[in-house]
């Protein structure tokens, strides 16, 4: 953490790192779209629309892991004043709204033929709505502000304060009846997913981490760079304006 | 570094009294926040006839008569209290007896069910058919069940199955 | 294969998002870089030691 306070260590480093993790990405997704799409057994209940689950239960997770991210940015950006941590919270938030967007269009493709509608206004499926708008008005709040700097802290209070849904979100299934059935695989008595879904989930989930962790480290360059250019462009018109 | 601390403890405060008022609304709020209601409330709470709720709970075995048409009559269960309902137009794929399902209307005049919507609502349970099969025909489906809804069986009283 | 047309709808609009994100990333990243390239071309140097501090990234 504390080598990695310098930018330029920082884009060093993520230049590295890059290709092997990309490299990693495809071979996981390659696995991971076999394996669910060809070499898992239909659903004794659902039949192949489980296949749905391979794309929709990762995204979803990523929906809070890349919020979980937003948070930790944000404690580091008001307690330890981190240079990197406004940058990390900014790049990973649209790729959090991303994921987001795609576990409610997925989870509506699967609710359709499954429960017979798209969309209830049910406590997990709603609190997941306002996820993905949480997301969006940090997004906007960035864009509010002329000058980073001056967006960091007020969006790193709001993110913090968004951070209160992810509870929300995952317990919503245990704390009240909700249309959406309870979790399957992250619950304190094991898996309720027999292996050979199972399997095909975690190695789609990897993949979807390691995407994740490419695009953000990228996300985090090109922020970097634009803050740079645009402290050059600042600094180039107070030289190039008269003195007042 | 006691900058950094008190930084710290001010968020660590602001987030216990957040998560305090948040935890209260939503108390304060259950009621409206449960998506369904089991048969056991609707007895309980003695629902009017005509007001809209939603039905929820497992068709139960042996209930399912299909009327003229794509007219349908079932019995939504809790394993305690039972509701007839009818309803007419299209059933999801997964309705079927002993499945989790919510219906949303509202009771005549008799206490029979009329419902407008019917969806399905499935257990977090996957697994092939033939490991399904094995499991029935070891006879260790009905432990399998339970387990299942053991998480549902704490919501029992709160409204679950 | 059952439901055919969900499974490859949510494999497409998957494959769709995930798309836009890895071009958005990679043509953001080459606004960027070029715009760097520009202001250096004008003679603007992150490492010019003349010129007044203060950059932050």
């Amino acid at each position: 953490m504390i080598a990695l306070a310098n930018p330029t260590r920082f884009l060093k480093l993520a230049a590295t790192l890059l290709p092997w993790l990309w490299g990693a990405t495809a071979i996981a997704f390659a696995a991971g779209l076999w394996l669910g799409l060809f070499a898992s057994p239909a659903d004794y209940q659902q039949g192949d629309s489980v296949r749905i689950m391979y794309v929709h239960v990762p995204a979803a997770w990523m929906a809070m892991f890349v919020y979980a991210t937003i948070a930790v940015s944000a404690l580091g950006t008001l307690v330890w004043r981190h240079p990197l941590a406004d940058v990390s919270a900014r790049a990973a938030a649209p790729i959090g709204a991303a994921f987001t967007l795609l576990a409610l269009v997925t989870g509506a493709v699967w609710g359709k033929p499954m429960w017979g509608t798209w969309w209830v206004w049910d406590a997990r499926l709603t609190s997941v709505l306002v996820l993905f708008l949480i997301y969006l008005g940090l997004i906007a709040l960035w864009h509010a502000f002329d000058e980073p700097s001056r967006a960091a802290r007020p969006v790193a209070i709001l993110s913090l304060v968004g951070a209160i849904n992810l509870p929300i979100i995952k317990f919503s299934v245990d704390w009240w009846n909700t249309l959406h059935q309870p979790a399957s695989v992250m619950r304190l008595d094991g898996p309720a997913i027999h292996p050979s879904m199972l399997v095909p989930l975690l190695v789609m989930a990897t993949a979807y981490m390691l995407l994740f962790a490419c695009l953000h480290l990228m996300a985090m360059r090109n922020e970097i760079w634009r803050r740079r250019v645009r402290s050059l462009r600042v600094r180039a018109a107070t030289m190039l304006a008269p003195a007042e | 570094m006691t900058r950094k601390q008190r930084r710290l403890t001010l968020i660590a405060a602001a987030g216990v009294v957040l998560a305090s008022a948040i935890g209260l609304m939503l108390v304060a709020f259950q009621d409206s926040i449960v998506f369904f209601n089991s048969p056991s409330e609707v007895a309980e709470r003695e629902v009017p006839p005509g007001e809209r709720f939603r039905l929820g709970g497992l068709v139960a075995e042996n209930s399912v008569m299909h009327g003229e048409g794509t007219e349908v009559r079932f019995a939504v269960t809790d394993t305690v209290s039972e509701i007839e309902v009818t309803y007419s137009g299209l059933l999801p794929d997964l309705f079927r007896e002993g499945q989790g399902v919510v219906a949303e209307g509202a009771l005549d005049g008799n206490g029979l069910f009329v419902a407008d919507t019917v969806l399905a609502r499935h257990d977090e349970n996957y697994m092939p058919r033939e490991v399904a099969d094995a499991l029935k025909a070891q006879g260790h489906w009905m432990d399998e069940a339970e387990e299942s809804y053991g998480s549902g069986g704490a919501q029992t009283q709160e409204g679950g199955y | 294969m059952t439901y055919f047309g969900y499974v490859l709808a949510s494999y497409l609009v998957s494959a769709g998002v995930i798309a836009a994100l890895i071009a958005w990333v990679v043509l953001d990243g080459r606004a960027q870089r070029q715009a760097i390239e520009d202001l250096d071309r004008a003679g603007l140097r992150r490492g010019d030691r003349s010129a007044p501090k203060g950059e932050r990234p």
